[in-house]
């Protein structure tokens, strides 16, 4: 029973410790948000194959609408331009459009390259990229 | 007149001719003159696209050359009169 009347004595003494811990207890706080970048920079060295879903929409439509595509046609990011019946002019005016969507300058050599709705995708995401860098 | 051994342009630099074009187009600042360059590129070039003798070719590759040309100091000249009122067909819905 002494022991008891010991131990909350002691409880009065540690609360009023309590209180004084409580400011550095907020003080960890913030040093929690700050951990949430370092999380983003694990996906980093895949971000350059990845264009977000929205571009690729974007893409997709500029696509359709130079080639005329009927509404019900199946257009993903795997879609190569020749497939869908565009020749190398068709290629050349899809990418003008692309630049003027996006601002963005595509130059010769890559636009040579790119065959897919998802290369044009990519392309376009590491333009964005160098622009804002 | 025979233009015998005259090289023909590359597929590379058709393409890079019809960019070019375009990109010139896109300098004016006249809604009408933008809208016909284009057109006008755009028509022609399918136009032509199924020549295959070289000097047809060669005199095609040459007058877009030349149209190039044109187009770049007309784009030059318009900028120094440019109205102040832009285009109706350039204002965006708001």
């Amino acid at each position: 029973m002494a022991s008891l009347t010991g131990a909350s004595l002691n409880f009065t003494s540690l609360s009023s410790s309590f209180r004084r811990t409580q400011l550095p207890l907020r003080g960890i706080s913030n040093v929690k948000s700050v951990s949430f970048p370092s999380l983003r920079m694990q996906p980093g060295f895949r971000v350059s194959c990845m264009a977000k879903p929205e571009t690729v929409d974007k893409v997709c439509e500029i696509v359709r609408k130079q080639l005329a595509l009927p509404d019900g046609s199946s257009l993903t990011g795997e879609s190569k331009f020749a497939e869908l019946g565009a020749d190398s002019l068709d290629t050349v005016e899809i990418v003008m459009g692309l630049e003027e969507e996006f601002g963005i300058s595509v130059e010769e050599d890559s636009a040579q390259s790119i065959s897919t709705v998802q290369d044009a995708a990519d392309l376009i995401e590491m333009l964005k990229e160098k622009n804002n860098a | 007149m025979a233009a015998s051994g005259v090289a023909a342009p590359t597929r590379a630099e058709v393409l890079q001719l019809y960019r070019s074009l375009l990109r010139v187009a896109r300098q004016f600042c006249d809604y009408n003159v933008r809208e016909y360059t284009k057109r006008r590129t755009i028509d022609a070039f399918r136009d032509k696209k199924n020549l295959t003798d070289p000097s047809q070719l060669f005199a095609a590759f040459s007058d877009g050359k030349a149209q190039l040309e044109v187009a770049k100091r007309q784009a030059i000249v318009y900028s120094l009169y440019a109205p102040k009122v832009k285009s109706i067909m350039d204002i965006k819905p708001s």
